[in-house]
């Protein structure tokens, strides 16, 4: 039996001693010798012909060793690519040149690129450059945008619809006919930054005379970038290095191709010299994606007892001014395939309008997708339960899959793993003392106090995916994960995996699970991501996969380990494989523990090969791909409690009780960091953060002055618990957490205002659920 | 975004209407002005040194008043651009007598502003050109009762 010690442990973070103490290996430590700076001239206009651009100025400032505007570029750096291609949605990928050329179409566009000995004379250069635009009407409601009149981005996207993307299942007209409750709704899922805690930034560097490039660059998936970077300079894979070794935060904004680096990249090309490239935040957040934006429209069909029997949405998706990588795959599949949530809904029709507009294009950000869908589903709840006079708790679970049914296909394809949806409701019912809550909530009412309970019951998809779903969705790539792990002869560890992290843990948790595996001291394993040089490929860290796709070929590399080296130690005792074996570090003849070699010695005999068994290589090296057979499907229970007073608009949080179900936990620690960060998230969604344009494009929260994070005294406590249902589809029955948290709260949030809010007659309020909002609902309700 | 309010001056309308024309009063009266120059009729070039919020920068550009019915109304079209971004506006100027030969000015516009001072100082901006605005009245003020 092998006895498992790290597994289910908090080990601390070996990571953090380099990051908090500024020994973090980031893109803007590095330095080369000869580096020019690169800056960027972007568009101050939404939507403008570019009439004529004059560097000359720039060019003559002394410093400045080059300027590029779009046309310079058109034969040099193919277009930014999209690659989640949605199939039989009509899909047009409009052409999305770095630099501009002809036209801008949002704030942030970049028009040229300067490049200077340093990066004060670069961003100086730039604002040199003088560019006469006719500037032309913007759009920037997705909604507006697609209505007759409307201005128009590009010739070959009619009514700025990039694509219509519908999945029926079953017959919503039936069931909306014969329901006995119907509820018609349009709810809006505004527009969030993600603001990474480090901006976006590459130095690259293109080595004339081995024609090798070299980019360090702020990447959640390096190979990906690799391979797209190769795709737009024409320079082959095998001559392009990736490497991101710390990476300071993404949420999905570093997922994707962008203008920056593969500028970068050209330049270098083209004058041989290192350029580096860094964002401000201010460009950062004009010019790296954003997130959700969509305007929902969803008609429910119900019984009087509760039961949803259908459920119809129409949404329309803001994807910017241009697709992004992934763009085209979190509004529709991301988000359509998980409109059953955590219930029984035997249909669901849903038609999603992909639309462009004059902003930062959007894609995918932490949940990516499934905040939407699950915030729609879970007001709809409360919706529902208020109508019909049900307890919100009660109508949830009337709708619950039942435990039983699992493994339970959905209306809409998917299969979920495992489930137990009433134990973590149970749980968190428990932990808040609701009957109490409730009781409290009426004397309060009684006096003029207004206290809320908001409830969120989701379930989330992660663990991205089967390969073979992905290409059906149109994904333009694979989602396996590779891991080599390669024993040196003294006995210690190195594990290469594809699984790029960004604050995940990884070299933590994923040395926990060797450490188990191979009976050897965490210390002795080192975890290495982040260089397309040293590891075989990787798709990267999103979509709460790390663990699930990457832990998991990490461990069946390990086993092959295992394997030879129980080979190995059998020889080595004189005694056939299968009469040895394995515990602790220690291979032994069964029987006859005292005959026994450790992992180490087994090791270092791999690589002398003096003796080695008949038909087995020398060293002690294995790589696995590891393509998951299905995704996982985390779920849980929020409540949060909050006071809201009338004459102020103002929100307290009283409490907030997280029950998460993420499977068998590596590192309980790390987990509950993750679900800290991500309610704060989620919670922000609700009440403070909120991307805001004004009318002609203009985005007016630009900086973290205007654009809500909250700081840790705008958050309340929060109390997280867990229930343990394991997948079966991984063989550490661990699921993934890194979303749940954002994916959960913004609806808990959301929902306890609104019922807070109740006895004035209030049922919705969109959200950023702020005072100014909230106040001005009331005023309205009491006229 | 829009802006509007009202001032009264204690000179009589015809001797307000003439300094608020007069290229040498708005040079020294509108805060920041660095330099004013007549290229055509009723079309000046300007440079001017604004702060807003935390962006302070300096914005090169162009005035021009336009629609002159002496004494009562003009209109002003601004449009200048610099480090911070660009500013671009429209504005109605009415001059009423008033009584005591005092003139009660109000003043309406639409102002648009994009590039990084939208982002980060917008919604000081209103508060800052009402400002200004004041300013530029008191200072002709002073300088007619001057003489």
């Amino acid at each position: 039996m092998a006895v498992t010690k790290l597994f289910g442990a908090s080990v601390k973070r070996r990571e953090d001693p380099r990051l908090i103490t500024g020994r973090g290996n980031f893109t803007d430590h590095i330095k080369l010798p000869g580096t020019l700076f690169m800056a960027l001239k972007r568009s101050p206009h939404a939507h403008a012909r570019i009439v004529r651009i004059d560097t000359s100025k720039a060019r003559a400032m002394p410093g400045v060793v080059a300027v590029y505007t779009g046309q310079d570029l058109v034969d040099k750096l193919a277009p930014v690519p999209c690659a989640w291609l949605v199939p039989d949605s009509d899909l047009k990928v409009p052409t999305y040149r770095a630099l501009a050329v002809d036209k801008v179409r949002y704030v942030g566009d970049a028009v040229a690129a300067v490049v200077a000995e340093n990066r004060y004379i670069a961003e100086d250069a730039a604002e040199a450059i003088e560019v006469e635009y006719e500037v032309l009407p913007a759009v920037v409601d997705q909604e507006k945008a697609t209505q007759e009149g409307a201005p128009q981005l590009y010739d070959d996207v009619p009514n700025n619809i990039a694509f219509h993307w519908k999945l029926h299942a079953g017959d919503f007209d039936s069931a909306w006919n014969q329901a006995e409750v119907k509820l018609t709704r349009r709810f809006i899922n505004h527009r969030l930054i993600p603001s990474a805690m480090e901006p976006r930034g590459a130095l690259a560097y293109f080595n004339p005379g081995t024609g090798d490039l070299t980019i360090w660059c702020t990447s959640q998936n390096p190979h990906v970038h690799r391979l797209l970077l190769s795709a737009v300079t024409g320079i082959p894979e095998t001559r392009i290095r990736v490497i991101a070794t710390d990476v300071g935060g993404g949420f999905g904004s570093k997922i994707p191709m962008y203008a920056g680096e593969m500028l970068a990249s050209a330049i270098s090309r083209d004058l041989g010299r290192p350029i580096k490239w860094f964002e401000s935040r201010r460009e950062n957040y004009v010019a790296t994606i954003h997130g959700r934006d969509h305007i929902q429209y969803v008609d429910v069909a119900a019984t009087r007892d509760g039961k949803i029997t259908g459920i119809r949405v129409k949404s329309y998706a803001n994807l910017g001014a241009y697709l992004s990588t992934a763009s085209p795959g979190v509004p529709t599949w991301l988000f359509g395939l998980m409109l059953c949530g955590a219930y029984t809904i035997p249909v669901v029709h849903v038609d999603v309008y992909g639309v462009v507009t004059n902003t930062t294009p959007t894609d995918a950000y932490r949940g990516a997708g499934r905040p939407e869908a699950t915030y729609l589903l879970e007001r709809v709840m409360d919706l529902l339960a208020r109508e019909l006079r049900m307890d919100p708790a009660e109508i949830r679970r009337k709708n619950f899959i039942p435990k039983e049914q699992f493994p339970y296909t959905t209306a809409t394809g998917l299969q979920y793993d495992s489930g137990d949806y009433e134990a973590t409701l149970d749980r968190a019912l428990e932990l808040v003392n609701y009957q109490q809550l409730r009781r409290e909530q009426e004397e309060l009412r009684a006096q003029g106090r207004y206290l809320g309970i908001g409830f969120s019951t989701y379930v989330e998809v992660c663990g991205l995916a089967p390969s073979a779903a992905a290409g059906a969705m149109g994904f333009q790539g694979g989602l396996w994960e590779s891991a080599t792990v390669r024993v040196h002869p003294s006995g210690k560890v190195s594990v290469f995996t594809g699984s790029n992290p960004h604050g995940q843990g990884e070299e933590t948790t994923f040395a926990q699970l060797v450490a188990d595996e191979l009976g050897v001291p965490i210390d002795d394993v080192e975890i290495v991501h982040g260089d397309t040089e040293m590891i075989p490929f990787g798709m990267g860290t999103y979509g709460s996969r790390s663990l699930a796709v990457g832990g998991t070929a990490v461990i069946m590399a390990t086993r092959k380990i295992k394997d030879k080296a129980t080979k190995i130690a059998a020889h080595l005792l004189e005694v056939a494989p299968e009469d040895v074996a394995f515990e602790n570090g220690r291979f032994f003849v069964k029987g006859a523990p005292d005959r026994a070699k450790t992992f180490q010695e087994v090791a270092g005999a791999a690589y002398l090969a003096w003796s080695m068994p008949e038909g087995v290589t020398p060293g002690l090296e294995e790589t696995h791909f590891h393509d998951p057979i299905n995704n996982t499907f985390p779920f849980g229970c929020h409540i949060c409690v909050v006071e809201v007073d009338p004459d102020t608009g103002r929100v307290s949080f009283r409490k907030y009780v997280a029950v998460d179900d993420v499977g068998n936990v590596v590192n309980p620690m790390i987990v509950d960091g993750q679900v800290h960060g991500g309610i704060a998230q989620g919670l922000a969604q609700a009440v403070y953060e909120f991307a805001a344009y004004d009318e002609s494009g203009q985005l007016l929260t630009a900086t973290m002055m205007d654009y809500a994070i909250p700081k840790a005294t705008m958050l309340p406590r929060f109390d997280v618990d867990r229930t343990v249902t394991p997948t079966p589809v991984n063989p550490m029955g661990a699921k993934g957490a890194g979303e749940t948290g954002t994916i959960a709260s913004t609806p808990a949030v959301a929902n306890a205002i609104i019922d807070a809010l109740s006895p004035l007659g209030i049922d919705h309020i969109d959200i950023p659920l702020t005072p100014e909002r909230i106040w001005r609902a009331v005023q309205e309700r009491r006229g | 975004m829009k802006i509007s309010g009202s001032y009264t001056m204690s000179a009589p309308r015809q001797v307000v209407w003439d300094r608020l024309i007069d290229p040498q009063a708005i040079a020294g009266c509108l805060p920041g002005v660095e330099k004013l120059n007549q290229v055509g009729q009723d079309e000046y070039e300007m440079s001017m040194t604004v702060g807003i919020g935390p962006v302070r920068g300096t914005y090169d550009g162009k005035v021009r008043l336009i629609n002159m019915r002496p004494p009562e109304e003009y209109q002003m079209q601004v449009e200048g651009s610099g480090r911070p971004g660009f500013v671009r506006g429209t504005g109605t100027i009415r001059l009423a007598e008033g009584p005591d030969s005092t003139t009660q000015i109000t003043y309406e516009g639409d102002v648009e502003v994009g590039g990084p001072v939208a982002g980060v100082a917008q919604r000081m901006l209103g508060g800052v050109a009402k400002r200004m605005v004041e300013q530029f009245f008191s200072c002709i003020e002073k300088q007619i009762a001057g003489g």
